[in-house]
């Protein structure tokens, strides 16, 4: 029932080390990602005698020198011959140099473990590190996914999606419908979410039902979803779910949270219903054949379901929430994200600073500002007292001008203390004031979010048997919200039993007894 | 799990006033809303949660109400009102005959009278006080009265102000909805989850306590955490070590079946972890017991039904022994309290055994000795509490301090070899005193497991919400940490975070890989793992990836008929910031990073390769 190791998807668990045919996310710069589905070595690729190589603005990377190591490792580019491909090889001599002037680097490949799974493809060029730079190798999660992945549409992004995920209630366990695959990066969020292993033959696990009316993109997903390992995670189904609705095969889902990423939410809406609706929502959407056999719900019939839908305009929003209102659903709330990143740096202003960028050349504070002001002012009267010949006086200003100016910088660098300081010890790195500031662009609206429950259904019988098993009439004590007389009678009963029975170790014993029958 | 209120679970009653009553629902008790009115327990027992009850009038030989579920037409009868009358754009109007009949017919009475009302300037002004008929002690006379779950003080309130005509629609929908709140005998039950339930603490209790932790703040943390179910559960097998041996038959750490733990420091009290565990699926117990009802023979719960593929689970975690736990309730437990343990063929595990499993683990690093996670209590588990009745996080839950995780040396419990004795001495021991004799030893092979196998490192990912300077937190927990695994700290405000990004900045990264740094000469890739920082460099700046402060905010908006907006005011206070990055395996040497630049060629040869 539990699968071999190497069935689990990358991204619930990735294992220590990369692996070959396995998605691996390489970071380039910080939010520059890239996926990439990781090629066993096997003989020249595309023209490259290293086999697979994926080429960035920070060099070359072929494969084989990513493959088996510890995830999140550096790794450095290789020296890869770009040029040639396809073509006779003409620089035949300059490799050879580089092969010779980077001897040491591919010593040490050899003893890193990338390069130690030759035997298995001898006809494989030995990767050659280069200085040209390095990237990082992550494992994937949906929020790297999410960053990466190939827009098909518009993405649900992870401030969305985790809260969307929080508020519905998805759990290992639950079964989620979504509608609308979209992207995939909802998908691959909720399932990491329900995720709670995978199922045995006819087992409920965890689980996401996705529709796709998109016939493309369903395609891609179906391949994507496999390729990740979730083939048995995701049942994907190629649906209008307007009128097709959301049954699996004529069977139930019994789905515990639902997120619709519809143009409208409303046509879907009445199909998530307990029981069938008493007309179709809309006259089209009337499947006659449904009228004669038994209406099935997609809802967990034993539990209150969870909804939430994705849209991003006010007049969606309020047909969903009236169309909601109409088909029993209570605690309706909407909400929209507003998300931001935030950089800090260390923003530097001074007089005495040096001129590299991000540097603010103007005074520090008022004192420094003063210092300057008095500095010039001193100089300007020392200038207007130098006593003057009056048949020169032309040239000589001019000659003088250029002397201030000269006298400027080392006056002022040794006046102001600052210099002395940043100067001796401090490192460059942490000089000035550390700030936040947000990004240059921001998300400002992705969607409002429409929440909403719908509780089980309750009939008479169901009430009946209950109140049958939870008789009334034998309550003894009140809790809540209890006035203050009675409180206070209460107070004193249980500090006379607490004197009574006295030490630590019974009320401890008290307390384990009482949670023992809530547990049960 | 959540379908139905289960006996003396803990649950949210959320009140017409728009305030929440959180209690534990014993049977046999009478529960009381204050002004509201009060009703016994039994009557919600067994029913699902999110219906709305109202508090029907007490009948004459009756000391309590009994309760009436509202249906949503009679709760939105209002809106469809709205909706149906001719000047209202009304976009789901044509839907209305698709609903699902109500099955009680009762009507709010007011709505006829609203129905029709059309917006009006706000020209006239109305002092409420002034228009008011009604006395204060006529009011109270109604509620005294038999007055129709307070519908009718309501009406009657409405029907004696003079000047109703003269409000706006807006006002007038104001007005009625202040009465409504203030009079309306209704309420909701909501589960226990974490999300309603830090809701709850935020906005109702103290919000310090769990650090002003937004519902948006715990799903990106959880996500940016990678916090998941993390495999199915692997539990050590039993080394049934005799009472002699000592340290040397402690199991040892099998770094091969580690997988999916999550290193975590909560200042929260326990919020944090119930909400790992929530995304994990260790914090609710007899979850799939509870879908089944009452029936016998439950399937067993999800951590117990996996057979762990290497080993067996102790006894007491057997899933035949979870299923008498669960059906046969109340009197076992206290059975189970007199005698210590439950009566079972199987024999009790020896004191070295493991209870914990391997995979799918927290792992909470605390500064006082004992952590605080009193929050847990919600979800029936307490950490203090020994023979604890079964709970998940029993096994998923693991904690250690601060000087237990870097000094365990100095730590008494770990550093002090365990008791041992031969077992015909042991027998001739008083009952008392053999107990504590494997009570200790118990402890010390636990504390010792934890110990260990947290310093063996390799987590999956640290999750972080803690008043300490987060600084010192990464710089003893990065080198556990696996490679690429996520980090996500939260904190209340940004300056903490900024200070630990700040310590990633690509001016002192670049100044540590160039090499011109004195203090990391000749120090090994292992050595500047563990670097323990200095001024210049709090951290080893390479041990991150992907650096990220980020914050966010729900802004919650009333939908309603021609009145839709945001809402007007929230809560303040602090906003949340969450820290994220990506643990990093730097290569090893120095790496140079020049770019590819192709006019450059001279520059390419000037170059000394990379040194090994």
């Amino acid at each position: 029932m539990t699968p071999t190791t190497r069935n689990i998807s990358p991204f619930l668990d990735p294992g220590p080390r990369t692996k070959a045919n396995s998605l691996a996310i390489l970071q380039l710069s910080r939010d520059n990602l890239l996926p990439v589905y990781l090629q066993p070595p096997t003989g020249e690729h595309d023209g490259y005698a290293e086999g697979a190589v994926v080429n960035t603005r920070y060099g070359s990377f072929p494969h084989s020198t990513m493959l088996n190591v510890p995830w999140g490792s550096q790794i450095r580019a290789s020296k890869v011959d770009t040029g040639s491909r396809g073509r006779k090889r003409k620089r035949e001599g300059v490799d050879d140099a580089c092969r010779e002037a980077t001897g040491a680097a591919e010593k040490e490949n050899e003893d890193s473990p990338a390069a130690t799974n030759e035997d298995s493809a001898t006809a494989v060029k030995k990767a050659v590190a280069d200085a040209s730079g390095f990237i990082h190798i992550l494992p994937p999660t949906p929020e790297l996914w999410t960053t990466s992945l190939p827009h098909r549409t518009q993405v649900v992004y992870t401030p969305d999606y985790s809260y969307i995920l929080h508020r519905i209630r998805a759990r290992p366990g639950s079964v989620l419908i979504e509608a609308g695959a979209g992207s995939g990066s909802f998908t691959h969020a909720s399932v990491r979410a329900v995720y709670n292993g995978y199922p045995a033959e006819g087992e409920r696990k965890g689980k996401v039902f996705s529709f796709e009316f998109h016939e493309q993109r369903y395609h891609k997903m179906k391949k994507e979803l496999s390729d990740h390992g979730m083939n048995r995670l995701v049942h994907l189904t190629h649906r209008d779910v307007y009128n097709g609705g959301f049954l699996v095969d004529g069977k139930s889902p019994e789905a515990d949270a639902v997120f619709l990423d519809l143009p409208a939410p409303w046509e879907a809406l009445h199909h998530l219903s307990r029981r069938r609706p008493q007309t179709p929502l809309n006259g089209n959407a009337a499947p006659t054949e449904n009228d004669q056999t038994e209406w099935v719900s997609p809802l967990n019939p034993k539990k209150s379901v969870h909804l939430c839908t994705f849209s991003p305009c006010i007049e969606q929003v309020t047909r969903t929430v009236s169309a909601m209102r109409r088909l029993g659903w209570v605690d309706i709330d909407m909400v929209e994200i507003a998300n931001r990143k935030l950089h800090t740096s260390r923003e530097r202003v001074g007089l005495n600073l040096n001129f590299d960028r991000g540097v603010n050349n103007s005074a520090r504070d008022v004192e420094e500002a003063l210092t300057r002001l008095v500095d010039i002012e001193s100089r300007f009267r020392e200038h207007a007292a130098k006593p003057r010949d009056g048949d020169e006086d032309m040239d000589s200003a001019d000659e003088d001008e250029p002397a201030v100016v000269k006298g400027d910088g080392p006056t002022n660098g040794g006046q102001a203390p600052s210099a002395e300081e940043t100067a001796a010890e401090t490192a460059p790195w942490m000089e000035g004031r550390l700030i936040t500031r947000g990004e240059p662009e921001i998300k400002t609206h992705t969607s409002y979010l429409v929440f909403a429950v719908l509780p089980m259904d309750w009939t008479e019988e169901d009430e009946a048997a209950a109140a049958a098993k939870y008789p009334l009439g034998k309550e003894q004590k009140v809790i809540g919200a209890i006035d203050k007389v009675a409180r206070k009678q209460e107070r004193r009963e249980a500090l006379q039993k607490q004197q009574g029975a006295g030490n630590r170790k019974a009320r401890r014993k008290e307390r384990d007894t009482k949670m023992g029958e809530a547990a049960a | 799990m959540h379908s139905v209120i289960r006996p003396n679970a803990w649950v949210a009653l959320k009140l017409p006033s728009g305030s929440t009553k959180v209690l534990q629902i014993a049977p046999n008790t009478a529960i009381s809303l204050g002004k509201y009115g009060s009703f016994p327990s039994n009557l919600i027992i067994g029913r699902p949660y999110h219906l709305t009850f109202e508090l029907l009038d007490k009948l004459p030989d009756e000391t309590f109400s009994r309760l009436r579920v509202v249906t949503t037409n009679e709760l939105y009868a209002e809106v469809f009102a709205e909706e149906s009358a001719p000047d209202c754009a009304t976009p789901a109007a044509g839907a209305s005959d698709t609903v699902i009949s109500a099955t009680d017919g009762e009507e709010f009475s007011l709505v006829d009278d609203k129905g029709n009302v059309i917006a009006r300037s706000n020209r006239e002004v109305i002092d409420e006080n002034a228009r008011q008929t009604l006395t204060q002690d006529e009011i109270e006379e109604l509620k005294r009265e038999g007055n129709n779950a307070g519908k009718d003080v309501i009406a009657k309130l409405l029907l004696s102000h003079t000047a109703l005509d003269q409000k706006t629609s807006f006002s007038l929908a104001k007005y009625k909805l202040l009465k409504t709140k203030k009079y309306i005998r209704r309420f909701q039950v909501l589960p226990i989850d974490v999300a309603t339930f830090a809701h709850w603490q935020l906005e109702e209790r103290d919000a310090s306590k769990i650090m002003d932790l937004r519902a948006e703040m715990i799903g990106l943390v959880g996500c940016w955490g990678n916090v998941h179910f993390g495999g199915d559960d692997v539990l050590l097998q039993d080394p049934k070590a005799s009472t002699a041996a000592g340290d040397e038959a402690c199991l040892p750490v099998d770094e091969d079946l580690l997988r999916g733990r999550w290193l975590v420091v909560d200042d929260t009290c326990g919020l944090l972890v119930a909400a790992m565990a929530e995304r994990m699926g260790v914090l609710y117990e007899g979850e799939e017991a509870e879908a089944e009802g009452e029936t016998e023979q439950p399937p067993a719960s999800t951590e117990n039904s996996q057979e762990p593929q290497t080993s067996t689970s102790p006894p007491e975690r057997t899933p035949k022994d979870a299923d008498t736990e669960m059906t046969d309730a109340p009197a076992d437990s206290v059975k189970r309290q007199s005698d210590g343990k439950p009566k079972q063929q199987k024999p009790r595990p020896s004191d070295f055994s493991i209870p914990y499993s391997q995979t799918n683990t927290i792992t909470v690093v605390h500064g006082a000795s004992q952590p605080n996670l009193s929050l847990l209590n919600y979800w029936g588990f307490d950490i203090t509490s020994p023979n604890h009745p079964p709970h998940p996080l029993l096994n998923h839950l693991l904690n250690l301090t601060w000087l237990q995780l870097l000094k365990p040396e100095l730590d008494t419990s770990y550093s002090t070899a365990p008791l041992t004795a031969a077992p015909e001495t042991l027998a001739s021991w008083k009952p008392s005193r053999r107990g504590n004799f494997h009570r200790k030893r118990r402890r010390y092979a636990r504390i010792r497991h934890v110990v260990d196998n947290t310093r063996a490192g390799n987590f999956s990912g640290l999750v972080c919400a803690s008043t300490m300077d987060p600084i010192s937190i990464l710089r003893h927990t990065l080198p556990l940490l696996a490679g690429g695994a996520p980090v996500a700290l939260y904190s209340p405000s940004v300056e903490p975070l900024a200070a630990l990004a700040d310590c990633f900045s690509v001016p002192r990264r670049t100044a540590w890989v160039s090499g011109s740094v004195p203090e990391i000469e000749g120090l090994s890739n292992e050595e500047l793992e563990r670097w323990q920082g200095n001024e210049r460099f709090p951290l080893n700046p390479t041990l991150l990836q992907g650096v990220s402060i980020q914050t966010s905010r729900a802004r919650r908006w009333q939908v309603l008929p021609g009145r839709t907006h945001p809402l007007m005011t929230e809560r303040g206070g602090a906003d949340g910031y969450v820290f994220t990055a990506w643990r990093a395996k730097p290569a090893e040497g120095k790496v140079a990073a020049k770019g590819k630049f192709k006019r450059r060629k001279v520059d390419s040869e000037a170059t000394t390769p990379t040194p090994a």
